[in-house]
């Protein structure tokens, strides 16, 4: 199957697609980077494409490489928490079925977006209900995805899977606490040394 | 020859109107600028520039000294609150003495008066501030009587009267500024009795001192600080009795426009005054002092923070700023106090340097103060013009956008109209006009779009299930074949 099938599978059949997965060397890793790539994309071109009155920021604030870090961070650092999680916790996903499989669950996301956006470009703002409730079932539809992903890859039940969603939030935040915070020791340590530098020169 | 000298003449006199007016621009010590619907400030025309001064040294009277407030009546005279010198000094419209309030001794001395009334038939209001009372006069500057503090189970027992700044209604009424009072203005009538606060300002919701109340006990909640609404700094009153404020210590809604029943009509939302965003560092927020509206509805406040001068139209949208902190002419020490006459001359007390600076309208501003007129009045066809000129003038000057999308909507310009609209930044607006000219744009070309209905459903009809149809068939006969090669292997 290639990846155009998968993305259909995952549309129309997502049960049977994440126990499909799970037959060894059905992904690759490349899927998973391609797929977020193509999740980047559509996001900057709903931007781009959305109608002037229904634009929250002017194109000028937009700024491509936060747009990217926004989608990138997320999708690893909820890879790293729920594997770690889930391995503790007696699940039995592999690293890279999480890996892909996250990816594959933004392709609602990715197909829809688009198509979606345009329809801002002949609506008025009177009518913004659509355009704002097609987005939350895009949005909810990737998040069941996600769900599904998490029940099967693992094969949970529903009090568990409920479980290791919050534990799984519990760490992303911890990445990202622990992060900021090696950020600004790093930043710390790496002024310390420059000044340290700059003293000595200054004496010499 | 003659018409040749003539013709030289003429032109010599055109030449001059034209680079004179430019001259003076580039004199004043301050650049006009303007916030504009990005929220940027950028470069704008000024409105007002430095026209005289009313010096007290010059004046039979004497040096002004600390004056807090002046007051130009209706027939044009002028009268300054000398606060502390203790007297109200009344100017004609040539600025010479008519007349000195209250410098007799007697009942009618005044001690550090900081405003001043006047009501149309010359009856003179002084908020006397350090007697704590209101001191009325009569029109030839008689001392009349008094109006002192005022007792009332609302006012409270703590409660300390230091009346600075008053106007009178038509009924009679009082509308008094105490200084340090948080509970709104007091409405006095004119026996002195009390009669209750009006438009007090509201204590918003705020999450962390409603957590903070919930966590904190008995003991803890008394050491807190209470939350107090906070005060007015100033008043005036339009033609219709509508009373306008200036508040202190927050930045937004700092002028509101209080109806009779005390509510406010100028911010449906919550709307910054003021320069939205300092370059200095620190936050600097404004700190309006005092403010004037003119028949058209013109807002003109005084901002202490900055010692700028920023004139709003009757919607609250920002027209010019001018002003500044510093020596030269046009700038200020320290301004108090803000008026207008019936020309629209403004008159600024600056009681840093005990005189008061006149400024008058720029051309340009002439130009915006006519268009503004029509355009609140909603008269947008005839205003359009005179904005495409104020664009002419100044591309940056946003509002003039709006108003001729406007214009261009009534008119039924849709697509036009969306285009200025977008150059205002107005996003509801566009978005009403797009949805006209999207019911015109329909209509116009409905053979296509029906022509299209038309298509789209013989598609549906006929060609899909046609397609299946074949698709199906397309597959069975490779299926037979498959089968039919396994049958005959």
């Amino acid at each position: 199957m290639n990846t155009v099938q998968m993305m259909r599978q995952v549309l129309f059949k997502p049960l049977d697609f994440f126990y499909d997965i799970q037959e060894p060397n059905r992904l690759k890793w490349s899927q998973g980077f391609i797929l977020i790539l193509m999740a980047f994309i559509a996001r900057m071109a709903s931007l781009l494409l959305v109608g002037y009155h229904f634009e929250a920021r002017a194109p000028y604030q937009i700024s491509y490489f936060h747009e990217f870090i926004w989608i990138l961070v997320p999708w690893i650092t909820w890879c790293l928490a729920n594997w770690s999680v889930s391995t503790i916790l007696d699940g039995e996903g592999k690293f890279k079925e999480l890996f892909v499989g996250s990816a594959f669950c933004l392709v609602p996301y990715i197909i829809f977006i688009i198509p979606i956006t345009l329809m801002t470009n002949v609506l008025a703002l009177s009518e913004e209900s659509f355009y704002n409730s097609a987005t939350v079932l895009i949005l909810c539809w990737v998040g069941l995805l996600i769900l599904i992903k998490v029940k099967v890859l693992h094969d949970f039940e529903l009090g568990k899977l409920i479980l290791i969603t919050f534990f799984t939030l519990l760490g992303m935040a911890i990445i990202w606490f622990i992060g900021i915070l090696l950020y600004g020791l790093i930043n710390q340590f790496i002024s310390f040394f420059l000044d340290l530098f700059k003293e000595i020169r200054f004496r010499l | 020859m003659k018409t040749m000298k003539r013709l030289c003449a003429i032109i010599a006199t055109v030449m001059m109107m034209l680079v004179l007016p430019m001259e003076g621009m580039a004199e004043t010590p301050y650049e006009g600028y303007i916030w504009n619907t990005e929220g940027r400030d950028v470069h704008s025309i000024n409105g007002y520039v430095y026209h005289d001064s009313i010096d007290g040294a010059f004046l039979p009277t004497g040096v002004f000294n600390n004056p807090e407030d002046i007051f130009i009546a209706n027939d044009d005279t002028i009268y300054i609150t000398d606060t502390g010198n203790n007297r109200i000094v009344h100017l004609d419209q040539d600025y010479e003495v008519i007349k000195v309030i209250g410098d007799q001794d007697g009942p009618g001395k005044l001690n550090g008066p900081k405003g001043v009334f006047i009501k149309e038939d010359g009856t003179v209001y002084v908020a006397d501030t350090k007697n704590q009372r209101i001191a009325i006069f009569d029109q030839n500057g008689k001392y009349e009587r008094e109006l002192t503090a005022p007792t009332s189970t609302l006012l409270g027992k703590k409660f300390s009267y230091s009346p600075s700044k008053l106007v009178v209604d038509k009924r009679d009424y009082l509308y008094v500024v105490s200084e340090g009072n948080t509970k709104g203005l007091m409405q006095i009538n004119n026996k002195g009795e009390f009669k209750g606060f009006f438009g007090t300002n509201e204590v918003g919701f705020n999450l962390w001192r409603f957590l903070a109340r919930l966590i904190a006990t008995d003991e803890q909640k008394a050491k807190m600080r209470s939350v107090q609404p906070l005060a007015f700094s100033n008043l005036a009153q339009d033609e219709d009795g509508f009373i306008y404020t200036t508040t202190l210590g927050t930045d937004e809604n700092q002028i509101k426009r209080l109806s009779p029943v005390g509510v406010d009509t100028l911010n449906p939302s919550a709307k910054k005054y003021g320069d939205l965003l300092s370059y200095g560092g620190n936050i600097e927020i404004s700190a309006f002092i005092d403010l004037t509206v003119n028949e058209d509805g013109l807002i003109t406040a005084l901002n202490l923070q900055t010692s700028r001068i920023y004139q709003y139209d009757k919607l609250g949208n920002l027209l010019f700023v001018f002003g500044g902190t510093g020596e030269q002419n046009g700038v200020f020490t320290t301004p108090s106090s803000i008026d207008q006459d019936s020309e629209g001359i403004l008159y600024v007390v600056d009681k840093g340097r005990n005189r008061i600076d006149l400024f008058r309208t720029t051309p340009f501003a002439d130009l915006v103060h006519t268009a503004s007129k029509l355009y609140v009045d909603g008269q947008y066809e005839d205003a359009k013009e005179i904005w495409e000129e104020v664009i002419h003038l100044n591309g940056n000057y946003d509002i003039a956008y709006h108003a001729i999308g406007k214009a261009l909507y009534n008119s039924e310009k849709y697509k036009e109209a969306m285009d200025y609209f977008k150059k205002a930044s107005s996003r509801t607006d566009y978005s009403a006009s797009f949805r006209e000219y999207r019911v015109e744009y329909v209509r116009e070309h409905f053979a296509w779009f029906f022509g299209g209905v038309i298509a789209l459903f013989i598609i549906l009809r006929f060609g899909i299930p046609r397609l299946i149809k074949l698709i199906r068939q397309g597959r069975k006969e490779r299926r037979t074949a498959l089968e039919g090669e396994v049958d005959a292997k």
